[in-house]
């Protein structure tokens, strides 16, 4: 049962198209396993389609539709039959425990291998095709073992894909999402059971309490 | 029955672009209509349906994004292109994950932040995709063509949306027109970011209490 979600503010904002790819693919990744948030989002995604019914119609060029029509005819010139060739996740990545799946979101999106941060944890870096730069992780840590704890200089959002954790705050589960921002220092201390992989975006570097976990904060770019 | 439909419908897109055209004239067309035409569009490549579907949208959607503040020749360039997609993708077109409304606001929003973000402008449109977030739902068990069940909820979003109270509609369409941080439209309304925050929180609310019938 999922307990955590983005908030309509959130879902607002993505729904408007204001929200950046990053934290987009985060909110795609929840709402796609969230059955409330999903019926929310389309009911504001219903909105810009009212809105853009309701907009006072704006005078085109004269010629705004032959424009477009042979626009559209140079299209079938050009044949390209190849409508979305549309790159799977590129391989070698980060394999998920059984029963995990990568969500759409991130298709098309580059996946490193897992790379070692600390016993029991692990990590991998997403390059989306469109906004390559955008700081796209997957974490995966052992039951039992925690992320050092650390405050938020900017925004950090997380998916649960599998496993669970527990930051003092709440219990966060498969499906969960959380946003914690600067008013937010945690330890995030996985549940006994198995492995939890999240999805996390952090829209500026953490700020970890130790200066070793700052170090390889600074390298991983987390 | 179907067979008789088509031709009326057909006629029906014509008479729109006629009418259209003169001042005075055309009754608003539905989502059904709508629904038809991108049909014809997909299914004949009906140059017809697509200009009545270029009618009614291109303009809205170039008022669309002058109001999200694209200057006047960015705004025809991405009408025009939006258009362009609307022709290429009709074939993708599900009924059952919303209007066409809806669906073409999308298309259009996505090209915006394209436009932006200096995207390649072509390819990078499918992804994240147009309804990224529900092609699992699409997967799973659901009545994707019910266009009866789509066209009541399009319906209802307009109803519910006409019943908010204007503070609280004005913070969604500021949202969604306005290029602009909730924190910048609380400071151009005078208001505390609280405000903007709580009034979208009660305006989403209140929408999913009046669209409460419209769950799938």
């Amino acid at each position: 049962m999922i307990q955590h979600h983005p908030g309509e503010e959130l879902l607002l904002t993505l729904a408007a198209g204001r929200l950046e790819s990053g934290p987009s693919v985060l909110i795609d990744a929840h709402v796609e396993t969230c059955e409330s948030c999903r019926v929310q989002w389309r009911h504001l995604q219903a909105i810009g389609g009212a809105l853009i019914d309701e907009a006072e119609p704006a005078l085109l060029k004269t010629d705004a539709l032959s424009r477009t029509l042979a626009r559209i005819d140079a299209l079938a010139e050009a044949c390209n039959p190849n409508e979305n060739v549309q790159g799977a996740a590129t391989t070698p990545h980060a394999v998920l425990p059984n029963g995990a799946r990568l969500p759409r979101s991130l298709r098309g999106s580059t996946i490193s291998r897992w790379h070692w941060m600390g016993p029991g944890m692990r990590w991998s870096r997403i390059e989306l095709s469109h906004e390559p730069q955008a700081s796209l992780f997957l974490l995966r840590i052992a039951p039992g073992r925690s992320l050092p704890i650390h405050s938020h200089s900017g925004v950090e959002f997380t998916q649960v894909l599998c496993g669970s954790f527990d930051d003092g705050r709440a219990v966060f589960g498969p499906g969960d999402f959380d946003a914690a921002d600067s008013g937010v220092h945690h330890q995030p201390i996985v549940c006994k059971g198995s492995d939890c992989v999240c999805l996390a975006y952090v829209s500026a570097p953490l700020k970890f309490d130790s200066k070793l976990a700052a170090f390889i904060g600074q390298r991983i770019g987390l | 029955m179907a067979v008789e439909a088509r031709p009326a419908r057909r006629a029906s897109a014509a008479r729109y672009y006629a009418a259209a055209c003169s001042p005075g004239g055309a009754t608003m067309p539905t989502n059904e209509d709508f629904q038809d035409w991108i049909d014809a569009v997909a299914s004949k490549a009906d140059k017809k349906a697509f200009a009545a579907l270029f009618k009614y949208f291109a303009p809205r959607i170039k008022s669309f994004l002058m109001r999200s503040g694209s200057n006047e020749a960015l705004a025809e360039e991405l009408a025009q292109e939006t258009m362009v997609t609307v022709w290429r993708k009709a074939s993708t077109f599900k009924a059952g994950h919303g209007g066409v409304s809806t669906w073409i606001f999308t298309i259009a929003r996505n090209l915006r932040i394209s436009h932006f973000r200096r995207l390649p402008s072509s390819g990078s449109l499918d992804e994240p995709g147009m309804w990224s977030a529900e092609d699992l739902a699409a997967n799973v068990a659901e009545a994707p063509d019910d266009r009866i069940f789509i066209n009541q909820r399009e319906h209802g979003v307009r109803q519910a949306l006409a019943a908010l109270p204007s503070a609280q509609a004005q913070i969604l369409r500021l949202s969604f027109f306005d290029d602009q941080a909730h924190a910048t439209i609380a400071q151009e309304l005078g208001i505390p970011l609280g405000t903007v925050k709580s009034r979208i929180r009660l305006a989403v609310n209140q929408l999913r209490r009046a669209l409460d019938d419209f769950k799938s």
